[in-house]
C-alpha cells in the first residue's frame, strides 16, 4: 500500500511541478528586464503543441536518435522516483541510493550524448563535446556532497539521509551542511545547464550545450527531451531543498494531514530555490568555456571541505 | 563429488593440449589453406568444448566442494621441480572468468580467422593461441612457486610471440620489445621474491607457513610482488607496455591479454600476499590504494585523447585495473586492521570488478576486432556510420561502451556500486589519514566513471554514428555470424549480471570467505530471480531490475500518453540542419581530435599538447590546404623511462670501451679477480 501511494505522490509531485518550476525561473527573468515575461504554465502549453506537431527525423540519423528521448525521460524519472518528496510517506525500502541517482541520469545522459553525435551535425557534436567535459568535472563534486551527508547518516540511502538530517535542527546553520549546500547549489547550476554554465534561452555556437544537444530534435522528441531536462532539474532541487531546508520534523504525525502539509512545504521550499536560481542567472553572466573547470573545482573544493570539517569533528553524528 | 570434478577439469585441460597438438600437426605438415582452415575451426570448437567443461567445473568447485581439488601431483627427480596443481576456491573462481572468455572468443576467432587466409600459417597461431590458454590454466592453478614462475614465463613468452605475430609492421615488433623488457624485469623481481621466501620457509610450497619469515623481509617481499605483478597489470608507471602491445595483437589475443591475463597479476596480488604473506601492515594497502586511484584517474585521462580504438581500450584497462586495485587496497587496510567484514566486501568488489572487466573488455577488444576485420583500420578518425552496415556489432559495442562506463543496469555498476560502498564503510572514526585517502578514492572514481563514459561516446559516436569519414567505411559490411555470438553472448553476460548481481555475488562470497576468512553473506539479502530484486549492503540497497521495469513501464506510459494526445507519429525525414549553407558532408561533422579537445585544455598540465600548424599556400590568408595535426606527450615514456634508457645506453656505450675491451687479457683479469673474491668470502663469511 505505502508503495502504491508513494509512487504516486512522487510521479504526480514531480510530473506537475517540474515544468512550472521551469516557467517560474523564466518568470523572474522577464520581470528583471522589465518584461511582463510569459505565464508561469508557459511550459505545459509548450509540451501539448510540441506533442501535437509532426516530427522531422534527420536522413542520416539511425535508431539512436528515436530512442533516446524515451530514454532520456524514462531516466530523469526513474531517478525521480528514488528522491522522496516527502519523508511522511515512504515505503519500505527504496530500491537505490543516491549513487544509483548519478549511475542512471548517467544512462539519460550518455544516450543524449550519442543522440548529438548521431545526426552528423557539427552543432550536436559541439554540444556533445562540450557536455563530455562538464559532466566528468561535475561528477566528483557531486558525489563527494553527497558522500558527506550520507557519512552523517551512515547510509547512502536518501530516504535515510533526509531523515538523519531532521534530527540536526537547522541544517544551514551547521558548517558541514553550509559547504554542502554551497557545492550543491553550483552542481544545480551546472547539471541543469543554466548560466553561468550554459544558457537554456540560447543556441547560440558560444552558449550551447544542451541546446545544442538537441537541435535537430522536434514534435514528441523535443517534448520528451525538455519535459526530461525539467524533470532532471527537479530532482537535483529536492535533493537539495530535503537534505538542506528539511522540514516533516515540525510536522508531528503521521497521516494524510501530514502528507499534504509535508507537500505543501515542499513545494514552498522549491519555489523559492527556484526565486534563487532566477536571481542568480539574472546576475551571473555566461563564463567562457574554459571557465567551466574553476566553477566546478570550486564546487568540488567547497564538498571536500564540508567532509574535511565532518572527519575532524571526529567523524560523528553532526 | 570432488573426484567427479577433478575428472571433468582434467579433462578440459586434456582437450586444450590436444587442441594444441593437432594446431602443431597443422603448423608443421604446412597444409593447404584449405585443410588449415577447417583443421582451425576444429581446434576451435575443441577450445570452446574445453572451456566449457573447464567454466562448468570450476564453478561446480565453488559452488559444491569445500576442499580444494588436487589436479596433478606428479613429482620429478630434479630437485625442487614438481607439478602440482590444485584447484581451490581462488584458482577456480579465475579459471572461470578465463574459461568464459575463451569460451567467447575462440568463437569469434572461428569467424575471425579467416582474414589469415593464405596469408599466414594458422596452425601456428592456433598453437600459441591453445598454449597461451594452457599457460594461463597454468599459472592460476600452481601449488608451488617454481610451479608458477615456469607457467608464469611461459605465459610472458607466448604471449610475446601472439603480440608480434604480425612481424612484418614494424611498430609491432616494437611493442613486442617493450613488452617482453618489460615482462622481464617484472619476471625477475617476482623471481626474487620467491627466492626470499624460500631462504626462510624452506618450501616452494604455496601452503607452506609463512609466520617464520621476519617483517623486514615481508615488506621487501611485498615490494618485489607489487612491481612484479603491477607491471603484468599495468598500473602506472608500469603501464608503458600495455598500448604498445594490445593494438599490435590480434584481437582476439587481446581480448584474451587484456580481459585475463592481466587479471592474472591481480590473482598473484591476491593469492601471494594475501593468503600466502598474510597482510601485516597498513601501510601494504595504503600503497595499493594509491596506485589505484593514480592509474584510475590518469589512465581514463590517456583514455579519452586516444583515437586509435585498440589504444583507447588499452589504457582503459589501465584505468580499470586502478579500479580493481582501489577495492583491493581498501581490503588490504581492513584486513590489517582486522575489520573482516569490511575487507571482504572490498576484496568482493574487486573480485567482481575483476571478473566484470573480463566481460567487457573482452567483447570491447572483439568489437575492435570486428570493426577492425570490416574497415581495416584501427583508427576513429575514419569511422562513421558503421550502425547502419554492422547493426549487431553497433548493439553490442554499445552495451559493452555502456558496462564500462559504470551505468545501470550493466555490470560494471554493480562492481562500482560495491566498491563506493566498501570505501563507505571503511570510514571509520579514528583514522583521518585512512578516511581522507578513501574520500578522495571515491571521489577519484566519480571522476573516472564519468571520463569513461566521456570516452566511450566519443568511441562509440565517432565511430558508430553519423556519415562515414573514409571509403572503407562506407563499404564496410557486418562481420561473420560466429563473431556476432561471441560478443552477443558476453553482452548478454555484461546484462545478465548487472541484473540479477546476487547470482555472481553469491558465488564470490564463498571465494572471499576462503580467501579471507570473512563473508558478506550476512549483509546479502534478496532472492535468487525475484521480480524485486536488491543488493543490500547493510541498510543500503539497489535493484537494477525493479529499474529496468519501472524504466519499462515509463516509456510504455510516456508512450501511450503522447499517442492519445498528440495522434499518429507521423515522421518527415530531411536533412540535417546546415544552416541554409547545404554542404554538409562528412568533413563537417566533429571529429574525434575535436571532441576530446575540451578535456584536452582543461588538463593541459597532464598532457602537454603539442599542435602542429602547417599552411600551404603563397599566402597565410588564403590558404590552399591547411595541415594541423596534435599529439600528447606520454609524460612517463618521456620524463621516466627516457632518461632512464639514456642512462644505460650511455653506461654500456662507456662500458663497451672500458670494461668490455675485446682483450683476452683483460676477461683473464676478470675471471681470477672474480675468483680470489669468491675464495675471500668463503673464507670469511
Amino acid at each position: 500500500m505505502n508503495n502504491i501511494v508513494y509512487l504516486l505522490v512522487q510521479l504526480l509531485v514531480i510530473l506537475l511541478v517540474a515544468p512550472f518550476v521551469n516557467g517560474l525561473i523564466k518568470k523572474v527573468k522577464a520581470l528583471s528586464q522589465k518584461r511582463k515575461g510569459a505565464s508561469v504554465f508557459q511550459m505545459y502549453f509548450d509540451l501539448y503543441k510540441l506533442v501535437k506537431k509532426k516530427t522531422v527525423v534527420s536522413n542520416v540519423s539511425s535508431w539512436i536518435f528515436h530512442v533516446t528521448p524515451y530514454i532520456v525521460f524514462a531516466t530523469a524519472m526513474a531517478a525521480a522516483l528514488l528522491v522522496p518528496v516527502s519523508t511522511k510517506i515512504l515505503p519500505p525500502q527504496i530500491p537505490g541510493d543516491f549513487i544509483m541517482v548519478v549511475s542512471i541520469l548517467a544512462l539519460g545522459r550518455f544516450f543524449l550524448m550519442i543522440a548529438a553525435l548521431d545526426t552528423a551535425s557539427t552543432f550536436g557534436g559541439m554540444g556533445s563535446s562540450r557536455e563530455a567535459m562538464i559532466s566528468a568535472l561535475i561528477e566528483p563534486s557531486i558525489l563527494i556532497s553527497m558522500f558527506t551527508v550520507a557519512l552523517i547518516s551512515r547510509s547512502t540511502s536518501l530516504p535515510q539521509i533526509m531523515e538523519t538530517v531532521q534530527k540536526v535542527g537547522i541544517p544551514l546553520a551547521h558548517p558541514v551542511y553550509i559547504m554542502v549546500g554551497l557545492a550543491l547549489l553550483i552542481i544545480i547550476l551546472a547539471e541543469t545547464c543554466r548560466i553561468p554554465v550554459d544558457d537554456p534561452a540560447t543556441h547560440l555556437e558560444l552558449t550551447m550545450v544542451h541546446e545544442a544537444m538537441i537541435l535537430e530534435y522536434s514534435g514528441r522528441h523535443l517534448a520528451l527531451l525538455e519535459y526530461g531536462a525539467a524533470v532532471k532539474q527537479l530532482v537535483f532541487m529536492t535533493l537539495f531543498v530535503n537534505i538542506l531546508i528539511p522540514q516533516d520534523q515540525l510536522i508531528g504525525v503521521i497521516g494524510l494531514g501530514a502528507l499534504i502539509l509535508s507537500l505543501l512545504i515542499y513545494l514552498l521550499k522549491v519555489i523559492l530555490l527556484a526565486l534563487v536560481m532566477g536571481i542568480i542567472e539574472v546576475n551571473t553572466v555566461k563564463l567562457k568555456l574554459f571557465s567551466i573547470p574553476n566553477l566546478a573545482a570550486l564546487s568540488f573544493i567547497l564538498a571536500f571541505l564540508g567532509v574535511l570539517q565532518f572527519l575532524i569533528l571526529g567523524g560523528k553524528h553532526v | 563429488m570432488e573426484q567427479y570434478l577433478r575428472n571433468l577439469f582434467l579433462m578440459s585441460v586434456l582437450l586444450y593440449v590436444l587442441g594444441a597438438a593437432a594446431s602443431a600437426l597443422i603448423y608443421f605438415f604446412k597444409k593447404p589453406y584449405k585443410t588449415s582452415m577447417t583443421g582451425s575451426v576444429m581446434v576451435n570448437a575443441v577450445c570452446i568444448v574445453a572451456s566449457g567443461l573447464g567454466g562448468a567445473a570450476s564453478a561446480a568447485k565453488i559452488l559444491l566442494a569445500v576442499n580444494s581439488l588436487k589436479l596433478i601431483n606428479l613429482s620429478s627427480t630434479i630437485p625442487f621441480i614438481s607439478l602440482e596443481m590444485n584447484l581451490d576456491n581462488l584458482s577456480a573462481y579465475f579459471v572461470l572468468a578465463l574459461s568464459v572468455l575463451v569460451f567467447c572468443v575462440s568463437l569469434y576467432s572461428i569467424g575471425y580467422l579467416s582474414h589469415y587466409n593464405g596469408k599466414r600459417n594458422i596452425g601456428l597461431f592456433n598453437l600459441l593461441y591453445t598454449l597461451f590458454i594452457l599457460a594461463m590454466i597454468g599459472v592460476l592453478t600452481s601449488a608451488n612457486t617454481v610451479c608458477f614462475y615456469i607457467f608464469w614465463e611461459a605465459m610472458s613468452l607466448l604471449s610475446y610471440f601472439l603480440v608480434v605475430f604480425e612481424s612484418e609492421k614494424e611498430e609491432n615488433t616494437k611493442a613486442g620489445t617493450v613488452y617482453i623488457v618489460m615482462t622481464h624485469i617484472a619476471t625477475a623481481l617476482l623471481l626474487i621474491g620467491f627466492i626470499i621466501i624460500y631462504s626462510y620457509t624452506k618450501s616452494f610450497a604455496l601452503s607452506a607457513n609463512t609466520a617464520a619469515i621476519p617483517g623486514m623481509a615481508k615488506n621487501i617481499v611485498f615490494i618485489l610482488f607489487l612491481i612484479g605483478f603491477g607491471t603484468k597489470a599495468g598500473i602506472i608507471p608500469l603501464h608503458i607496455w600495455l598500448p604498445h602491445a594490445h593494438p599490435a595483437a590480434p584481437s582476439n589475443v587481446s581480448a584474451l591479454m587484456s580481459g585475463i591475463m592481466i587479471k592474472t597479476a591481480i590473482y598473484g596480488l591476491v593469492r601471494f600476499v594475501l593468503c600466502y604473506l598474510g597482510v601485516q601492515n597498513t601501510w601494504w594497502g595504503v600503497v595499493i590504494l594509491i596506485l589505484g586511484i593514480l592509474s584510475a584517474v590518469l589512465g581514463v585521462a590517456y583514455t579519452s585523447m586516444e583515437h586509435n580504438v585498440k589504444r583507447l581500450l588499452a589504457f582503459c584497462s589501465v584505468e580499470n585495473i586502478g579500479i580493481i586495485l582501489i577495492g583491493l587496497g581498501v581490503s588490504f587496510i581492513a584486513f590489517a586492521l582486522h575489520h573482516q567484514i569490511i575487507g571482504s566486501l572490498a576484496l568482493t568488489a574487486a573480485l567482481l570488478h575483476t571478473f566484470n572487466h573480463t566481460l567487457f573488455k573482452g567483447g570491447l577488444f572483439l568489437g575492435a576486432g570486428a570493426i577492425q576485420y570490416a574497415t581495416h583500420t584501427k583508427n576513429i578518425e575514419d569511422l562513421g556510420g558503421l550502425i547502419k552496415t554492422m547493426p549487431l556489432t553497433a548493439l553490442f559495442f554499445l552495451c559493452f561502451s555502456l558496462a564500462i562506463s559504470a551505468i545501470v543496469p550493466f555490470n560494471g555498476f554493480i562492481s562500482e556500486w560495491l566498491t563506493y560502498q566498501s570505501l563507505f564503510a571503511s570510514i571509520l572514526p579514528g583514522h583521518i589519514g585512512l578516511n581522507f585517502l578513501a574520500v578522495l578514492a571515491a571521489a577519484a572514481l566519480a571522476l573516472t566513471g564519468a571520463m569513461a563514459a566521456a570516452a566511450f561516446v566519443k568511441l562509440f559516436g565517432i565511430s558508430f554514428l553519423g556519415l562515414p569519414r573514409s571509403e572503407q567505411a562506407a563499404k564496410a559490411q557486418d562481420v561473420p555470424a560466429t563473431m556476432m555470438i561471441g560478443m552477443g553472448i558476453l553482452a548478454a553476460l555484461c546484462l545478465g549480471i548487472g541484473l540479477f548481481p546476487l547470482t555472481m555475488i553469491k558465488l564470490l562470497d564463498k571465494v572471499v570467505f576462503s580467501v579471507g576468512g570473512g563473508s558478506i553473506s550476512g549483509q546479502l539479502r534478496g532472492g535468487f530471480l525475484l521480480a524485486y530484486y536488491p543488493l543490500t549492503i547493510s541498510v543500503n540497497s539497489i535493484s537494477p531490475l525493479t529499474f529496468m521495469l519501472a524504466l519499462g513501464v515509463i516509456i510504455l506510459l510516456a508512450f501511450i500518453v503522447i499517442r492519445i494526445v498528440g495522434g499518429k507519429y507521423i515522421e518527415r525525414r530531411y536533412g540535417t540542419w546546415d544552416c541554409g549553407f547545404e554542404a554538409l558532408n562528412s568533413r563537417t561533422q566533429y571529429s574525434a581530435t575535436g571532441f576530446s579537445k575540451p578535456i584536452k585544455i582543461v588538463f593541459r598540465a597532464l598532457f602537454r599538447p603539442i599542435r602542429k600548424t602547417i599552411v600551404e599556400g603563397d599566402s597565410q590568408y588564403h590558404p590552399e590546404a591547411i595541415i594541423y595535426s596534435t599529439t600528447v606527450t606520454s609524460i612517463f615514456e618521456d620524463y621516466l623511462y627516457e632518461p632512464v634508457y639514456r642512462a644505460l645506453l650511455r653506461f654500456s656505450r662507456r662500458t663497451k670501451f672500458r670494461v668490455q675491451t675485446g682483450s683476452i687479457h683483460n676477461y683473464l683479469f676478470y675471471i681470477f679477480a672474480l675468483v680470489l673474491l669468491l675464495m675471500l668470502y668463503n673464507r670469511f663469511a
